[in-house]
């Protein structure tokens, strides 16, 4: 969908307002995201929503992140230069976070909300007192939202505001599966596999909420729906039989026992009615269920020679499958396609999900496939966040959430939350009572592929033995950071086809692999993660709790590959990057980078003399091996690690780039040339504007990038040096590279000139952007931040900056592993596009080209 | 109702020992059903006047067929878990030797008997050994579907309806019995749709069944008897143990989606309670809410599946059913619910026995079944509310028969 002005205009004005009077920074100013206090924000923005059913309490909260770009004096100035025009609203970023309590421990909730001043529209403790008394208005559904009203209202002073429990649960469903990716997946033999449904392409579908008891609505679209079927047999139903028939505590209990059972003792197959044979006429095989509980008439037996673990099953068998049953017959009664099943009775439990896809796909004969949602268990409390009537989520789309999983993720599972973590330091001894738990996490181990059923397809329950906890399948719901400033890269040839990830981590022993590599490489990364803040005790503590934090989220992808969703490596990457900044290592590699960045730039002078005593054609040739050259400074390769060792930068920068013998194993550099030089007379048009998308700090950008786009420059092609937001492993930042560039211009007009009219350096004499600008003998250098702070780049969600950056683009340059290799190796733009790596990974070389480590890749692909 | 014209068949043939088409059984997982036909003079049972009264129906009809046979078909059942008990019974009957106790000759080739259900393979061997019977395994489906057939077509007053206590028969129009949906509930549930003679295919089917209801029924209570159990859930009251859309709304409707406040929302919900236990349930109620949710879910993916096919009526059968009230009137419920009033649910009198009915006919090689056809009279009509007495009591000797005379042109 694309992101038209008119509907920025037009979001803009449904947007809640933030009023910015009085703002004040709050706090230490030393702190990287100190909070802005709004105390003239009205309480029209909405922070949280309730779910309050039978069982559980889903909570839904919504805590905002404040715009701290404008401040910074670059994106002023590039804001200026590329979207003046463009919006003037306050950006509403923030996270919505997803929680959940037993409703029998209702207080934990209320202490939760208390502890996150929830009850008053923020987090700053210090404005309860005044607060509690202005009797907020909170939305919830689920039955709880009337037999719990008098409570909020006496303990928080929360009013309830009641909404239709269906209408929530629709509302939850359709903005989950138009604006999360992969929210919906199917579920077979144990195999889980990510569905991602066109948000135009969703309606109607039949959505199955599967609580005490079963209901199930068409959907026709947002707002649109019926009530069209339900049934009595439900969760409710599992549970309190399973209750009068076993002696377990709890429903979770329960399930765990099915996963030991064998319904074969109480249940009557096809088979014990016909002597061990297949009633095959009519397609039931020898273990289809003939009759519920039907060996359970045996007159001998009582309640206590039957197995608790065969009772349990048989129920959950019985149950998911009547449930499905009754699904696809009116799915097919109103010609519905999808069914999503969704609802406390789930819980993430794949023995349940397998049942009821089973019994989905007997009984459609194939036709028909059940799907599953991630976020199933808190439909009804994103529904009633959606009922706000100014809830800011109104439009968001797809590219503008991003979601993450927080360092506790891996530990509580799909768990019920417990007590809420105030500070860092609760933070790390949090991990550390996990670890005392016994949950030692070591280097990855050997995995299995995921257990297949054999026999039929379904005859066996999936069982992984004893160990499996009934949720291990759960899936984490991470905390949905809402980003409106990302946008979809704009210049993608077709985003519907657009897959930026190259290696398919399904593949298990890809995933194991990769695993391995973030195994093996944490020690060293702790180690600078540590030095970077001068190895005082509190950064190794820290360090600890870091490596302990990401080694579980490793540990957990391991057990449960799809845990926090589809898996890819760009997210598996970030999520690493996510976990350092959230033990408050900002920039782990900030020295190492500085470093190198001192060392490159105190050479360029020579190579830049070197440079311009070439003529055209072997000047481009010589910057592209400078490119791939440079490339191999990368702290994110391990083998390129142990090169440092063995010489200095320069050392290393010409020894690499004398051994870059064309042809290289993707040499389209002779396509590139054409493109820039022409051939004979020929001239060849020259591209307006340049978005190189840059690799790492030090000799990457200095020696490599920093020429190439002087040359463009030198041309009259203007540069846009796009970087990372955030830091990554030794990635240049986009914060960074102004002071980069500037310490080159010291040795360069060309660049100086750029530089200045770009606004990248401001003229002391003329310290003002327009006369600047007009003043401007040469095309500008700009910087723009990607909007990520990952190594790898995922363009459906790039920065609003970048996006309007790319519009007067006709040359795209990415450079490294991350964002040429690891993605976008296939992406197809609508304008030029060079990719250029040297590949610093054996396998990767293997599997993406065909070639060794060292290889290099100048990969040419003119405007498609 | 006329007779194929100038069909004349050998009916039987007295002196051939292995021809016993008057046997036939169906064999389920928790019953067995026997079918049998006894001459008239060979039933040592009461009603002289139920005779006369036929004759002198015959007589008033002026009808120009005469019998070649009358009798009755008789209807019994046996727990199948007491098999020992029916094979007592036929041996006892002689009626594996034609009916005929004189014309026993030992050492003559097997007696071949047609049966039906799961039970005809499981129990092949037994029958062999302890009775010299070779079980001549029929269809299940083929035998549930002629006998629905040959009942709704000539028995008059088959099939009726049920609601709120109110029993009404359905006189079915033959030529518009087809196409329709049978519901056999037995252990399990299979869903039929029937297009005609020998014209049907099974559509769907449940494994929550009868079986189900006697599985858990006895798993949670501690009743003796299938039988036991359903009289427990007349005396019960479900609201104890199932959670009504008025426990969770607060005793409201939820009017917005057309739910009642004493619409079940989940059965057994109310069951979660962290303070009681089994015992605190009364098994009455158990039962009640176990015998609803059962009926309740047949009912409804019964009439969905009609409702896929467009076939305007369900028939239930089987012998969960076993006419009682409370089952029938869930079913029916569940039926108008779903339907919105638009489809009944039908059940026939003779719900349990139409496996057993169908492998007997399909053991008439000789058109018997047409023979039959054209006249069948049911007995007097205490003598079958008698019997539905006896099965409540749990005393399956239910030996209700049709009378009937076997014409020929």
């Amino acid at each position: 969908m694309a992101h038209t002005g008119n509907n920025s205009m037009h979001r803009s004005s449904s947007r809640p307002q933030l009023d910015l009077s009085k703002a004040e920074i709050q706090g230490n100013v030393e702190e990287k995201y100190p909070t802005i206090l709004l105390p003239n924000q009205s309480h029209d923005i909405s922070h949280l929503a309730l779910d309050l059913g039978g069982s559980l309490i889903k909570l839904v909260y919504f805590s905002r992140h404040e715009d701290q770009s404008t401040s910074d004096k670059r994106i002023r100035n590039v804001k200026n230069r590329l979207d003046g025009n463009r919006r003037s609203y306050p950006i509403l970023g923030g996270r919505l976070h997803f929680v959940k309590f037993e409703t029998s421990k209702i207080n934990e909730c209320l202490d939760f909300i208390y502890s996150k001043q929830l009850h008053c529209g923020g987090d700053e403790p210090h404005y309860s007192d005044a607060m509690t008394d202005s009797n907020a208005i909170i939305k919830a559904t689920g039955g709880g939202a009337y037999k719990f009203a008098d409570l909020f209202k006496e303990r928080l002073g929360l009013s309830l505001d009641k909404e239709d429990e269906m209408s929530c649960l629709v509302a939850g469903a359709n903005f989950l599966l138009k604006a999360i990716r992969h929210e919906a997946f199917t579920h077979m033999e144990g195999h889980k596999e990510f569905v991602q449904i066109d948000p135009n392409d969703l309606f109607p579908y039949l959505l199955v909420n599967i609580g005490s008891g079963v209901s199930m609505i068409k959907v026709d679209g947002d707002g649109k729906f019926e009530r069209v079927s339900g049934t009595n047999v439900g969760g409710g139903t599992y549970w309190g039989l399973g209750r009068l028939l076993t002696k377990c505590e709890s429903f979770d209990e329960l399930l765990e026992l099915s996963q030991k059972g064998d319904n074969s003792s109480t249940d009557m197959l096809v088979g014990d009615i016909y002597g061990g044979m297949d009633y095959s006429k009519i397609g039931l095989s020898a273990s289809t269920i003939a009759s519920s509980f039907g060996k359970a008439t045996s007159e001998k037996k009582g309640l206590e020679d039957y197995r608790p673990e065969d009772i349990s099953l048989s129920l959950l068998r019985m149950i998911s499958y009547n449930i499905a049953q009754i699904s696809y017959l009116n799915a097919l009664r109103f010609g519905l396609k999808r069914i999503f099943f969704g609802g406390f009775f789930i819980r993430g439990h794949a023995y349940t999900m397998d049942a009821i896809s089973f019994a989905i796909h007997f009984w459609s004969k194939g036709d028909a496939q059940a799907m599953f949602l991630r976020h199933e268990g808190f439909l009804g409390a994103l529904g009633a966040f959606m009922s706000y009537e100014k809830h800011g989520l109104d439009d968001l789309m797809v590219h503008q959430l991003v979601e993450r999983f927080p360092m506790g993720a891996p530990c509580t599972g799909g768990k019920i939350h417990g007590p809420p973590l105030r500070d860092l330091n609760e933070k790390i001894s949090w991990m550390d009572k996990f670890l005392q738990k016994g949950t030692e996490i070591t280097a990855p181990v050997p995995m299995a592929p995921p257990g297949t059923t054999g026999l039929g397809g379904f005859d066996v329950p999936l069982s992984k033995g004893s160990t499996l906890r009934s949720d291990a399948s759960a899936l984490n719901v991470g905390v949905l950071h809402l980003v409106p400033t990302l946008e979809v890269f704009p210049l993608l040839a077709d985003l519907k086809m657009y897959e930026p990830n190259t290696i398919d981590l399904s593949d298990h022993s890809e995933l194991e692999y990769w695993l391995k590599i973030l195994s093996e490489h944490l020690p060293d990364l702790v180690d600078k993660a540590v030095a970077s803040e001068g190895g005082t005790d509190d950064a190794k503590r820290r360090g600890d709790a870091f490596a302990r934090a990401f080694s579980a989220h490793l540990a957990r992808l391991m057990e449960e590959p799809a845990a926090y969703g589809k898996l890819d490596l760009a997210k598996l990457l970030e999520m690493r990057e996510e976990c350092l900044r959230e033990f408050h290592f900002v920039d782990a590699y900030i020295s190492i980078k500085q470093r190198e960045n001192e060392a490159s730039l105190a050479v360029l002078p020579d190579l830049l003399m070197e440079l311009d005593s070439l003529d055209e054609e072997t000047r481009l040739l010589t910057l592209i091996e400078g490119v791939l050259a440079a490339n191999i400074f990368d702290w994110g390769s391990r083998a390129c690690v142990d090169l440092y060792h063995k010489g200095t930068i320069i050392e290393i920068y010409r020894m690499s780039r004398n051994k870059m013998q064309r042809p290289w194993r993707v040499d389209d550099f002779d396509a590139f040339k054409e493109r820039m030089l022409g051939t004979g007379d020929k001239k060849p048009p020259l591209h307006r504007r340049a978005l190189l998308f840059v690799d790492n700090a030090g000799a990457d950008i200095v020696l490599g990038m920093l020429p190439l786009a002087r040359e463009l420059l030198r041309r009259g092609t203007e540069v846009v040096l796009v970087a990372n937001s955030l830091p990554a492993l030794n990635d240049v930042t986009a914060m960074e590279l102004p002071d980069i560039v500037a310490e080159a211009a010291k040795h360069c007009d060309i660049l100086r000139r750029a530089a200045e009219s770009g606004g990248l350096l401001v003229d002391a004499m003329t310290n003002n952007l327009d006369s600047s600008k007009e003043n401007s003998s040469s095309v500008p250098l700009m910087v723009v931040e990607n909007g990520c702070g990952s190594p790898c780049i995922d363009l459906r969600q790039v920065s609003s900056e970048l996006a309007a950056a790319a519009k007067d683009a006709d040359l795209i340059i990415l450079e490294g592993m991350g964002r040429a290799l690891h993605t976008n190796l296939n992406a197809r733009f609508r304008c030029d596009a060079l990719k250029l790596a040297m590949v610093k990974n054996q396998r990767l070389a293997e599997k993406l080209i065909k070639g060794n480590i060292y290889d290099c890749i100048c990969k040419f692909e003119p405007a498609s | 109702m006329d007779l194929r014209k100038g069909q004349i068949e050998p009916i039987l043939d007295p002196n051939q020992s292995t021809y016993v088409y008057h046997l036939a059984l169906d064999i389920g997982g928790s019953l067995a059903k026997v079918v049998y036909f006894t001459k008239d003079d060979d039933y040592f049972v009461d009603s002289e006047e139920g005779i006369s009264n036929k004759k002198a129906l015959e007589k008033s009809n002026g009808s120009r067929q005469y019998p070649v046979l009358n009798g009755r078909l008789n209807f019994k059942k046996f727990e199948t878990s007491k098999i020992n008990d029916c094979l007592e019974f036929i041996n006892s009957m002689k009626l594996h030797f034609g009916g005929n106790q004189e014309q026993e000759i030992p050492g003559s080739q097997p007696i071949a008997v047609k049966a039906t259900g799961g039970g005809a393979y499981k129990y092949a061997d037994l029958f062999k050994e302890r009775l010299g019977i070779i079980l001549d395994k029929e269809d299940e489906m083929d035998c549930l579907v002629a006998g629905a057939n040959f009942l709704l077509e000539v028995v008059h007053q088959e099939a009726f309806t049920y609601m709120g206590d109110q029993k009404q028969f359905v006189q079915i129009d033959q030529n518009d019995l087809y196409p329709y949906l049978l519901v056999n509930i037995g252990s399990g549930v299979g869903m039929i749709k029937v297009e005609g003679e020998g014209k049907f295919e099974r559509v769907s089917g449940t494994s929550i069944g009868g079986g189900t209801f006697w599985g858990l029924g006895k798993l949670l209570t501690n009743c003796k008897s299938f039988d036991e159990l359903l009289e427990l859930s007349y005396r019960g009251n479900n609201r104890a143990v199932d959670m009504l859309v008025g426990d969770i709304y607060g005793g409201m409707d939820y009017s917005k989606i057309g739910l009642s406040s004493t619409a079940i929302a989940s059965s057994f919900g109310k069951a979660i309670s962290d303070n009681r236990d089994r015992e605190d349930y009364k098994p009455e109620d158990i039962a009640r809410s176990l015998l609803r949710m059962i009926s309740n879910n047949i009912g409804q993916i019964s009439y969905l599946n009609a409702l896929r096919f467009g076939l305007k009526r369900i028939f239930f059968g089987g012998f969960f059913i076993r006419r009682h009230p409370f089952t029938m009137d869930t079913l029916s419920v569940a039926v108008n619910f779903w339907s919105k009033g638009e489809a009944k649910a039908m059940f026939l009198r003779h719900e349990g026995f139409l496996g057993a009915v169908g492998a007997f006919m399909s053991s008439d090689k000789h058109g018997l079944k047409e023979l039959l056809a054209n006249q069948v009279v049911q007995k007097a009509p205490s003598k079958l509310s008698f019997a539905v007495d006896k099965i409540i009591h749990g005393q399956p000797d239910g030996d209700e028969s049709i009378e009937c005379s076997v014409y020929a042109a």
